[in-house]
């Protein structure tokens, strides 16, 4: 009825499965980072830790060196160590009180006069494999009474080496994480999306009128599965309901027809015996139009059967309103100047999926209803526009109108407005109601100011290129009027 | 000519036996599906009337059979299942024209003569000749007596579907399904308006009419002679 919306998930970035996929993903990222950032602090801080550990240790053992051997003993223990190499990386200075080195393996003392921080951190030049290096430094220095400084500290590029690795490898590894989730996200989603529109384009075939199809079910026994057992099995009833109120329309529609085509042929048949009086002729001429009544109103019932049943949509066709529009006005045009009515047409053209034959009695209808309704000398105008939504029939008059109280009941099949108690079955408009529902076009009953303006919006025509299994010609003009 | 008619029901099918016997045709009948089918392989038929709903078989089954068997006796199917698929669906069975029930009997004469005809002279023309009107049927101009008729392109349809059935009635629901396509029942009658005006434009200052109404009926293109 109403317009259908747009495939919900023409974008893949909009889908539930997607967010989703993506707030994972963030959630994941979130925790490995914190995970891997604590590890990568703690081992710093242990690392440094250890190598204070060690300078002070050997700070103190140098300090009760010199408090019980003197500048001596101090200088002896420094060249020893020089030569032994105990620790690596190990770096040592003794300076007299103008800074003058007088032992350890620095070549002088790097600061100028007396840093204030108690743990010291400087480059030092160094030869490696040939090459002139700056190697980090971390030292502390302590003063004694004689007003010499020794300081103690540890080559660490090793350890700025090792954290530096470990934060390169604690990035890639966040990195990583982001990007296998981003992809699983995907992925995810992907998969979703490819179930969710199987089962969309399913239900759109349905709706189309392609009722012998289900929704596909995949085999492994998931939700969606279960999903689509479920509606499968609703589709099913459905289609026997609808099968069940076909067949009980055909034989409804053969049992009335039979009985009114043997009451036809009997008066057709007394019409032609002879010594028939005047009166009895025009009794069988009314017989006759009454029959013909009756066998209009049974055809429209079986019509808004077959457009409510859905089925007629397995021959529709592209084809154009606009050119439909005009060719209807133009048939009745003639019958209703001759009414004193004026009947306009202003058209283009507009594709439209629909069933040529209902749409045809679906302008038909609405002709007829104004051409007896809107009154003596009316000016009706049909007016066919495309636009990118589809096409918008309207059929306007300038007559009485419809009250708004009472434009949804006129829709209803056997309701005949005030208006309308002269002619007509009261099943046109419900009829043109059934052809637009079928169709998913949007009636609507405006108000023209004065008089009813009928507005019915379809949606545009499928491109060309869409296999179309039932297509049948859009003019099934019988062969006997094909030649002469 | 002769024709079969295959209908099972009694009364429907005396009253069309005896319609089509006294407008001059050989009528034969079968009661159900099967019977017609034999008699109209078997038989030689000028065209062949079947209802749809048949004991033993359906009438549609049987057109498709005949077809199969490259049977091409013209075929009108008769229905009271009267959905415009319906038609649709018999049309693509292989019938050649397609009648809901109840109908005129007159519709059902008219039919039956469009079909014989159509079997007589199926020749591709580019001009038709009624009288003094001439149909140029290429540069879709009409004259009459020499004078050129103003024609709208509907107007000229209408009336080279007239004038190919020339001597012949043609229905008013003929005239929809042929020259406007319509498989429908307008309430009013749309055309009669649409005659008259072709009248105008054909008839009007001629002593001799040449497109007829035939009361009950529908129209006829005929030029009686002087």
């Amino acid at each position: 009825m109403a317009l259908s919306e747009r495939p919900p998930f023409s974008n893949s970035f909009r889908t539930s499965a997607f967010r989703l996929a993506i707030a994972y993903c963030v959630l994941f990222t979130v925790s490995v980072s914190a995970l891997l950032g604590t590890i990568y602090l703690i081992t710093g801080s242990v690392l440094a830790n250890e190598v204070d550990n060690v300078i002070l240790i050997e700070l103190d053992q140098l300090a009760d060196e010199y408090d019980r051997e003197g500048q001596n003993g101090i200088i002896a223990e420094l060249t020893r160590l020089r030569e032994a190499w105990g620790r690596a990386g190990a770096i040592y200075l003794l300076v007299d009180p103008t800074f003058a080195k007088r032992a350890g393996n620095l070549s002088s003392w790097p600061f100028s006069g007396v840093p204030k921080e108690r743990w010291l951190e400087f480059d030092i030049e160094a030869l490696r494999d040939g090459r002139v290096v700056n190697d980090p430094v971390r030292a502390r220095v302590i003063e004694f009474p004689d007003g010499y400084r020794l300081l103690v500290g540890t080559e660490v590029s090793e350890r700025r080496q090792f954290q530096e690795r470990f934060r390169a490898a604690t990035l890639w590894a966040i990195g990583l994480t982001a990007l296998l989730g981003a992809l699983m996200g995907l992925w995810l989603s992907r998969r979703l999306m490819g179930r969710v529109r199987a089962i969309s384009t399913a239900c759109q075939q349905i709706v189309a009128g392609d009722f012998a199809r289900r929704l596909p079910v995949g085999g492994s026994r998931d939700e969606f599965d279960a999903l689509a057992v479920a509606v499968n099995h609703v589709l099913t009833r459905l289609d026997q309901q609808t099968a069940t109120v076909r067949a009980t329309f055909d034989s409804a529609a053969h049992d009335l027809r039979g009985p009114l085509f043997r009451l036809r042929g009997r008066l057709e048949e007394l019409q032609g015996s002879v010594g028939l009086g005047t009166e009895a002729r025009s009794s069988i001429d009314r017989a006759l139009k009454d029959i013909d009544s009756v066998q209009r109103t049974l055809g429209t019932l079986l019509q808004i059967a077959q457009a409510e049943s859905g089925a007629a949509l397995a021959e529709s066709a592209r084809l154009d309103l606009g050119e439909l529009a005009q060719e209807i006005t133009e048939l009745y045009e003639p019958a209703a100047r001759a009414q004193g009515l004026h009947l306009q047409c202003s058209v283009e053209n507009a594709w439209v999926n629909g069933h040529r034959q209902l749409l045809t009695q679906l302008l038909a209808n609405l002709i007829e209803n104004a051409v007896n309704h809107a009154g003596a000398r009316a000016l009706i105008q049909v007016t066919v526009r495309a636009s990118a939504v589809g096409a918008c029939l309207q059929v306007a008059d300038n007559g009485p109108g419809i009250p708004v109280a009472d434009r949804e009941r006129a829709l209803r099949p056997f309701v005949r407005l005030s208006r309308a108690s002269s002619t007509g079955s009261g099943l046109g408009l419900s009829l043109v109601a059934a052809i637009a529902r079928l169709h998913q076009a949007r009636l609507s009953l405006e108000d023209n100011a004065p008089g009813l303006c009928v507005v019915v919006q379809f949606q545009a025509a499928r491109p060309e290129n869409t296999p179309q299994d039932h297509a049948v010609p859009a003019a099934p003009a019988p062969r006997a009027d094909a030649v002469a | 000519m002769r024709l079969l008619l295959i209908e099972d029901d009694p009364e429907a099918a005396r009253f069309v036996l005896k319609g089509l016997r006294e407008g001059g045709y050989t009528v034969e009948h079968a009661a159900d599906g099967r019977d017609g089918l034999f008699r109209a392989t078997e038989g030689k038929y000028d065209a062949i009337i079947t209802d749809r709903m048949l004991p033993h078989m359906d009438g549609l089954a049987i057109v498709q059979l005949l077809r199969q068997q490259g049977c091409e006796t013209p075929v009108l199917v008769l229905s009271a299942l009267g959905n415009v698929d319906d038609r649709v669906r018999g049309l693509r069975a292989g019938g050649d024209d397609y009648l809901t029930k109840p109908f005129a009997f007159v519709e059902l004469l008219a039919r039956v003569e469009a079909l014989l005809r159509r079997k007589a002279g199926q020749q591709a023309t580019t001009a038709l000749k009624v009288g003094d009107l001439e149909l140029d049927l290429l540069g879709r101009r009409a004259r009459r007596a020499g004078r050129e008729i103003e024609l709208t392109s509907k107007e000229f349809t209408l009336l080279e579907f007239l004038v190919r059935r020339a001597g012949q009635v043609v229905t008013r629901t003929m005239l929809l399904e042929g020259v406007w396509d319509l498989q429908f029942d307008p309430q009013t009658n749309l055309i009669d308006v649409h005659i008259s005006r072709l009248r105008q434009a054909v008839d009007r200052g001629f002593d001799r009419i040449l497109i007829h109404t035939v009361r009950g009926a529908g129209y006829v293109v005929r030029d009686d002679g002087p």
